[in-house]
């Protein structure tokens, strides 16, 4: 199997470069039979890949240590669990994972386009298999073939990082990767409506679906990353602005940027370029945060791999795609026109057009600070890494002006807001905002940021709380339903909008639960058993944990080592908690799995920090029981995940196929059904 | 073992990819599904506008000034595109006048669509024709409505 997948690697070749010249010859000459034949490679490719991905894993199950790629992300005692995840852990698997998700997501779009979008289909098949190709190159000559021998075999692996042995770690960065790849159908048909000149609302249609595909994995991918850190990383925290995290955001900020102004284009025609552009920006990003992850070019906890062959090769596709398009945007201005302008600055196109340069802001702002280091040590020979400090100094402004965009956006009116309008709609959100913010101040809570946050939040939930109230109302009134009825018919009749604003309420409390940060309490303590030590929470509780004792084991993978302590909560037994430290004895490294004891309001976070004695430990020693422990209470950080599911639940609103994807019943309600469903595929 | 599927694996790919050339098998260039054009799409485009306006203003979104004034301003853009796509139908031949008028006749339609919809009245089983809500039969052709307006925008 591990032989036959890496011969399906190398067929992989041909066939995607076939493709991509099929596609885009059948397409300039009108060759139906090329155009068909260039269709059919995409889901070869998909075939070719998707065994070598099998091969790859079948070499891990096997324990095929002559397997560089295999020896050096594995060991015999790791995990089956951890071995098929083998795939995505190194460099090397995770460079054709990415192919190979991208050949399933373009088998897709190929499929669903069988009799739609013709006119496109050609170039969309050139252009994903020009993507295609480009990693089936870069795995095959760039020193990251997973399936290159070492010449012997060693007798057991090195072992797969000890951080990455977790189970988010096999799933957080499939994900992102879905969201990575998903991105590319947007960008095909994109290239491909400047290609054919079809400029109109065609493309925006087929793309604005595949970019919230993209955008949900996205998010998904990203919170995924802050729960592995938060539980796996062992310092508190969930993010670090380190570059991986952040080439992950980048994307992200330009899609969501994306997502709102695409909106514009559909209701007033205008943005053509803008959009394109942005289309074209995170496409680029997604590439880059690919590099930026598998290149190890910039120092960063995912990254392991120095190979400057590879940094060439994807920076010299970076270049010929910005160069390519730009081209193509150019040749194509004329037909780019805006048809109306922004009548007033006071109007949803104008609350849009801020959001997209406040994110695009960020993004600007996150890629600098990343690669100020390169930046840094180009100019004076010595890199500078720019810390969580210029970070959040930058980021913590923007976020909150974006906050209170996110209120504004969907009650401001298009075109031109009248004062009445403003002061019919703002009028009790900002009540309710300013009275959070005076209940927190008389609270005892000082930070500046904080403050804003949790008011801009009253703002925004109160905005979409009246909005759907109103909209509810209105409906049921009118329709004479039922509260419930009326509330899922307004749902289902406009998705994307109410979808929408359900992604809105996610991500207001996710950006609480951001704030919830500056209140962290943290204490550190030596520990003797039956010793306790008392924090005190910032919700006015007080925690006191003693000290009961720590047991040692010896796993297949590890040793590890369990402190076991009981928490007491303002005087009353809460049960216990356990804290560990593992030494994984292939890698030679020691780490952490802290205790975590979650409620909605805060969490208790315990970091074996230390343990006196772990020889003293193994044999029994009564005397070596002391430790180290740094308990922390980190308020709100449950509500990151609640978000994160809140948003996953309004996108998936917002995704959720119309009426369109189904057959049209020709009855005699036809003139009805269409209107509806063509109303709806406007607004989906 | 691995050999012969290699080989088998080539064999059905050359198959796979040739054939459409060998035997002029042809995916099609053109969708063969009828596709909204651009007028009918920002004719769509202006409808789902005016029925968001519509709805704004009975969730008391709107005042009756500014529901007056993007009323009217939607209402243009939307017979605009309404006389683009009537014109791309008819082609250019077509008398300026009578496509002006038509196009009127169509938005009005239209818009007294938008209204059922939003009140939820029944459609005519016969003429297709939207009807006031409780309404138990057609005002248009007087066929019966059956039971009372249960309404299916739950898609």
């Amino acid at each position: 199997m591990t032989i036959l997948g890496e011969f399906a690697l190398w067929m992989a070749l041909p066939i995607s470069f076939w493709g991509m010249t099929m596609g885009f010859v059948g397409g300039r000459y009108g060759r139906g039979d090329l155009v068909l034949s260039a269709e059919r490679s995409v889901y070869v490719v998909f075939g070719l890949l998707l065994i070598a991905s099998l091969g790859v894993i079948q070499a891990f199950l096997a324990d095929q240590f002559q397997y560089w790629y295999v020896a050096n992300y594995s060991n015999r005692e790791l995990d089956t669990y951890f071995k098929i995840a083998g795939l995505w852990a190194g460099q090397r698997g995770s460079l054709l994972f990415w192919a190979v998700i991208l050949a399933f997501f373009s088998s897709i779009a190929v499929f669903q386009n069988r009799r739609r979008n013709r006119e496109f289909m050609p170039y969309v098949v050139g252009v994903l298999q020009g993507i295609l190709a480009f990693f089936v190159v870069v795995l095959l000559f760039a020193k990251v073939n997973p399936f290159e021998r070492l010449g012997f075999t060693p007798p057991d692996g090195a072992g797969l990082n000890p951080q990455l042995q977790n189970y988010w770690m096999t799933i957080h960065p499939p994900t992102l990767y879905f969201g990575f790849t998903a991105f590319s159908i947007p960008f095909a048909f994109a290239i491909a409506a400047l290609l054919t000149g079809r400029l109109d609302s065609r493309w925006i249609v087929v793309t604005r679906r595949w970019t919230l595909v993209s955008w949900f994995f996205l998010t998904n991918g990203i919170i995924f990353g802050m729960r592995w850190a938060y539980e796996e990383l062992g310092w508190g925290g969930y993010w670090f602005w380190d570059p991986v995290e952040n080439a992950s955001l980048l994307p992200w900020l330009s899609s969501t940027a994306f997502l709102h102004s695409v909106m514009i284009q559909e209701n007033r025609g205008m943005l053509k370029i803008w959009n394109m552009s942005l289309v074209l920006l995170t496409f680029l990003l997604t590439i880059f945060a690919t590099f930026l992850t598998r290149s190890g070019l910039i120092e960063s906890v995912h990254s392991f791999a120095q190979n400057t062959e590879i940094a060439m090769i994807f920076l010299a596709f970076m270049g010929s795609v910005l160069a390519g398009s730009v081209v193509l945007i150019l040749y194509r201005l004329p037909a780019l026109r805006s048809e109306n302008q922004i009548e007033s600055f006071l109007s949803r196109e104008a609350a849009f057009l801020l959001n997209n340069l406040v994110l695009l802001g960020a993004a600007f702002a996150v890629l600098w600070g990343t690669i100020y280091p390169l930046v840094s040590e180009a100019i004076t020979g010595q890199a500078v890494a720019v810390g969580p400090p210029f970070f959040n100094r930058v980021n913590i402004p923007i976020g909150l002006v974006l906050l209170a965009l996110t209120g504004i956006g969907p009650v401001i009116a298009w075109r031109k807001a009248s004062a009445r309008n403003l002061k019919k709609n703002f009028l009790l959100p900002l009540l309710v905002g300013a009275g959070v913010v005076v209940i927190f101040l008389g609270l005892g809570a000082r930070d500046g940021y904080a403050l804003a946050t949790f008011g801009l939040s009253a703002f925004v939930l109160t905005v979409i709380v009246v909005e759907f109230w109103k909209g509810t109302r209105a409906r049921a009134r009118i329709e004479g339903e039922g509260a419930f009825a009326a509330l899922l018919h307004l749902v289902g009749r406009n998705r994307r909008r109410w979808g929408g604003y359900i992604v809105h309420a996610g991500v207001v409390m996710i950006f609480t639960a951001f704030a919830g940060s500056a209140f962290d309490r943290e204490i550190r303590k030596v520990l003797n058993p039956g010793e306790s030590v008392s924090v005190a929470s910032p919700f006015g509780h007080t925690y006191s944990l003693v000290y009961e004792g720590i047991s040692s084991s010896r796993e297949p993978n590890f040793d590890r080592w369990v402190a076991l302590l009981s928490v007491e909560k303002d005087g009353k037994p809460q049960g216990a908690l356990t804290t560990e430290r593992r030494f994984y004895r292939v890698n030679r490294q020691m780490i952490t799995e802290v205790g975590i004891r979650s409620t909605p309001l805060e969490d208790l976070y315990v970091i074996l920090a230390d343990v006196e004695d772990f020889e003293g430990m193994v044999t029994n020693n009564p005397d070596a029981q002391r430790i180290v422990v740094q308990v922390m209470v980190n308020p709100l950080v449950a509500w990151i995940w609640y978000g994160g599911l809140i948003i996953t639940v309004g996108s998936l609103i917002a995704l959720w196929p119309g009426p369109e994807a189904g057959p049209r019943s020709r009855t005699a309600r036809q003139g009805a059904a269409e209107t509806e469903t063509d109303l709806v595929e406007a607004s989906a | 073992m691995e050999l012969i599927a290699a080989v088998l694996l080539v064999i059905v790919t050359a198959v796979f990819l040739l054939q459409p050339i060998l035997a002029g098998k042809a995916a099609p260039l053109v969708s063969p599904q009828a596709e909204p054009t651009e007028a009918q799409f920002r004719k769509r485009v202006a409808l789902q506008q005016l029925r968001d306006v519509e709805y704004e203003y009975a969730m008391g979104k709107l005042g009756d000034a500014d529901y007056r004034s993007l009323k009217s301003r939607l209402s243009a853009e939307a017979l605009a595109a309404i006389r683009a796509e009537k014109e791309e139908e008819g082609g250019i031949h077509g008398d300026a006048a009578a496509v002006a008028e038509a196009s009127e006749a169509e938005l009005e339609r239209e818009i007294a669509l938008l209204r059922a919809r939003i009140s939820g009245g029944p459609f005519c089983s016969d003429c297709g024709r939207p009807n006031p809500a409780g309404a138990r039969f057609c005002a248009h052709c007087g066929a019966s409505l059956g039971a009372p307006a249960v309404s299916d925008s739950s898609e």
